[in-house]
């Protein structure tokens, strides 16, 4: 059940959005998911990662106890100029440029060195402040469909995360990656092991980003 | 057929799959919605936009940061 949103182009704002103000099933699941990765990521020896996951379910949770607490109506922020901009007006030619120069540069940085770490966490930060400010969207959204019909979807990302997770406790430890059952970042190790493998990657991480923001 | 092939036709499987899946969604009247269908859907909400961006940073973060 998502909370209801106040229809585009009605006598609020555009941006307005509607909050019942409770913590919907939604924000249920999508934390609970955050938290389960979050602890598994700790398991495995990424303390660090696992606390952006951690910290992204801490902060959907205060939103939505702060919305539940003030009992007041939402209203949604407006995305900053910058970001509108770059959401729907950066020309697809000038963010491919962009893109293919961040992924060549910065494949060339070694895995998890410092230099990786900070040129990585530019795009990041970007796409979590926009992903925050931007309103929920209005009857103008897309069309619903049935969510029966995602089922398939949904059989499919379970079976994954259930076979990942078998690879992980099949590992000789939770920091020690097995040929026998690899699991599918280990598979991924011989391709990041070069500057073009890097580069390839991250072209494909940044045209996934670019495609969900998008949506 | 060792362990290491059985897994990694487990995962071949899982990507046929997807792809399979979106094919699937493609045809007329399918129930079934495409992949970026069903996004669409999960980020109307803060808590799904939030939710599959953290997942999409976290990816980049595992693979290159420290």
């Amino acid at each position: 059940m998502e909370r209801e949103v106040s229809g585009a182009g009605s006598s609020p704002p555009a941006s307005a959005v509607s909050s019942a103000g409770a913590f919907t099933t939604v924000d249920a699941i999508v934390v609970a998911i955050l938290v389960v990765a979050g602890i598994f990521d700790w398991l495995s020896g990424n303390p660090i990662h696992s606390t952006l996951l951690f910290a992204a379910a801490v902060a959907l949770s205060w939103d939505a106890f702060a919305r539940r607490r003030s009992g007041e109506l939402e209203v949604a922020a407006e995305p900053s100029p910058v970001a509108r901009a770059v959401a729907n007006r950066v020309p697809i030619p000038a963010a491919l440029l962009g893109a293919l120069a961040f992924s060549v540069v910065v494949g060339g940085f070694g895995r998890y060195s410092w230099p990786a770490t900070v040129s990585v966490l530019v795009p990041c930060a970007f796409a979590l402040v926009l992903a925050w400010r931007r309103p929920d969207e209005t009857a103008s959204g897309p069309e619903p469909f049935d969510l029966r019909g995602a089922v398939p979807w949904f059989s499919i990302v379970v079976a994954a995360g259930l076979f990942e997770l078998t690879n992980l406790f099949l590992q000789p430890s939770m920091k020690t990656d097995s040929y026998a059952h690899p699991t599918f970042s280990v598979m991924t190790d011989p391709v990041l092991a070069s500057h073009p493998g890097r580069s390839v990657v991250l072209i494909l991480w940044l045209a996934l980003g670019w495609f969900l923001m998008r949506r | 057929m060792s362990s290491h092939d059985v897994t990694l036709a487990i995962y071949s499987a899982l990507a046929v799959a997807v792809v399979g899946v979106e094919l699937r969604s493609r045809k007329p009247g399918s129930r079934i919605p495409s992949l970026g269908r069903a996004f669409s859907r999960m980020m109307r909400t803060r808590s799904g936009r939030v939710g599959i961006v953290a997942g999409w940073v976290w990816l980049g973060l595992h693979f290159f940061a420290r």
